[in-house]
């Protein structure tokens, strides 16, 4: 019972985590219509902003989210406006094949800059503290904290601000977006630049808990990209409901099937994202917008 | 109001508009009406600024907008109600009418104004909190001329009101586009497949017939004439 119970846990931590790794890809696809190959290379970068603050400037990853979110907010904002406008009205390959560039230079440029050895953000912090006799790991719990931060700040800016409006605006209805006076290359950049930040967020805010290595971003591009087809598009609801499914899927099988650990994370990823597109193609909920079909 | 004098526009080398000439009085409701590819929906393009005028220019009132782009057009007072659905399907009738506002900043000015084109449409006050893709077609396109209303203009264009609507839906907003004409005096100018519906709620309506205007005049003339009655009202 009390391993159920820590099991849940666990899956709920790691599932909150999921969930604020989604943001940045899934408001990426729903607004802009563009599948961003490069998620997971963002989110390393942001990894490794937090690791570069932390070993040079002692700047706790948390803390460095003030710094890291602003820098990455215009590194978006630029591949936005400079590249990804200029290919939206072409197929979907071009912003495809875009990103998938992207995401090869980001890992390469890394590579060359910090090799490949893995790099780790060792916080004084670690540990864990019981609270009513299940123990949580405090780091982990941290991380949970600031993601459902960041998600209900995304979502109440979204919601209530007039800028937010303005990019739901874009998703639902482009046209008409474009009637009403929104200028939706603005809109997208600014986007873009969100999503980017809050992707680099996440990368910041795991950097204590795991190895950063230049090629540690494709297997978050692939969860992404099953908790995306599982929550629908864009949508935050959504994002929470299939980072914990994902965050318990893993840690379950993780905990209960033997000899696999929590190596084989990709595969049970994969194994969901194939259930869902069996038993669910259209999501769990619906997004900002439906799943385009073509 | 509205002049549109001798536009030539089209797309790449190949003119589909070859010398229009339209005019718009205040306070008028006035249908183009005529066959498919007769250019209605270019005249239209062409007014707002996505097609590029060749030959020819717009005057709205005192101000030449030729050419101008849509957003300086929606400044200058004309709005538009597009031919596509065009309501932001998961938001709400009110967050609808405020984006139609999206320019103005001030949310005082947009609420009041908000509630001015609900007092409008007691239809979409009843559902003003309702998503809009839940609507009817006919009430999602009450919601779209109540969104074209938001920033006052003074002349609202409409491409194809009926466009997708049942006959009694079309006869429905053409109703409302009457009313809306009576109580506040608005000027429309409307693009319509459905000559005989469009040149009965209008004051004047020209016929379109490719690329350039055929015949004009008072609408209730036009729906008794031989000819046009034998080529578009069907006899």
């Amino acid at each position: 019972m009390t391993q159920l119970l820590q099991t849940l846990i666990n899956g709920l931590l790691l599932g909150g985590f999921y969930a604020v790794m989604v943001l940045g890809f899934s408001v990426f696809w729903g607004v802009m219509g563009v599948i961003n190959l490069a998620h997971g290379e963002f989110l390393m970068t942001g990894a490794y902003l937090a690791w570069l603050l932390f070993t040079s400037f002692s700047i706790d990853p948390f803390a460095s989210l003030l710094l890291i979110m602003p820098i990455m907010f215009i590194v978006g904002f630029i591949m936005q406006k400079f590249l990804l406008n200029r290919l939206l009205e072409r197929p979907s390959l071009a912003t495809l094949l875009a990103t998938f560039g992207i995401s090869v230079i980001l890992a390469n440029i890394h590579k060359i800059i910090y090799s490949a050895d893995p790099r780790n953000v060792p916080v004084s912090y670690s540990g864990s503290f019981e609270l009513l006799g299940l123990s949580l790991p405090l780091v982990k719990s941290l991380i949970f904290v600031v993601a459902l931060a960041i998600m209900l700040g995304l979502y109440l800016f979204l919601q209530y601000t007039r800028l937010g409006k303005a990019i739901r605006a874009a998703a639902q209805n482009k046209n008409a977006a474009k009637i009403v006076g929104i200028d939706i290359e603005q809109v997208y950049a600014i986007t873009a630049g969100i999503c980017i930040a809050l992707t680099a967020a996440a990368g910041a805010i795991i950097s204590p808990t795991q190895a950063i290595f230049p090629f540690m971003g494709q297997p978050f591009t692939l969860k992404a990209f099953t908790i995306t087809v599982l929550g629908g598009l864009g949508q935050i609801p959504g994002a929470l409901l299939g980072g914990m499914l994902l965050g318990m899927a893993e840690v379950m099988v993780a905990t209960y099937v033997p000899g696999i650990g929590t190596n084989l994370g990709v595969v049970i990823s994969l194994l969901v994202l194939i259930l869902v597109l069996i038993f669910r193609p259209q999501g769990i909920l619906t997004g900002l917008k439906r799943m385009p079909i073509d | 109001m509205l002049l549109i004098e001798n536009v030539y526009a089209g797309y790449r080398d190949f003119d589909i508009l070859k010398g229009v000439n339209l005019k718009v009085n205040p306070g008028e409701i006035v249908c183009v009406i005529g066959p498919n590819g007769a250019g209605k929906s270019t005249v239209f393009k062409a007014i707002y600024g996505l097609v590029k005028i060749r030959q020819g220019r717009v005057i709205f009132g005192e101000q030449n907008i030729t050419n101008l782009r849509p957003q300086q057009i929606l400044q200058a007072g004309v709005a538009i109600v597009p031919q596509m659905r065009s309501v932001f399907p998961q938001m709400s009738v009110r967050e609808n009418l405020e984006l139609g506002m999206y320019l103005e900043k001030n949310q005082q000015r947009i609420q009041k104004r908000i509630d001015y084109v609900l007092e409008l449409f007691p239809k979409l006050a009843q559902r003003q909190y309702q998503q809009a893709g839940t609507m009817s077609g006919g009430e999602q396109r009450m919601l779209e001329i109540g969104r074209s209303l938001m920033l006052e203009p003074k002349l609202v264009m409409m491409d194809e009101p009926s466009a997708g609507l049942s006959p009694s839906m079309t006869k429905m907003i053409f109703e409302n586009i009457v009313r809306l004409n009576q109580e506040i005096g608005l000027t429309v100018l409307a693009i319509e497949q459905n000559a005989r519906q469009g040149l009965e709620s209008s004051h004047r309506g020209y016929v379109l017939e490719l690329g350039k205007n055929t015949f004009e005049g008072v609408a209730s003339e036009l729906l008794q004439d031989q000819e046009v009655r034998r080529s578009f009202l069907g006899g």
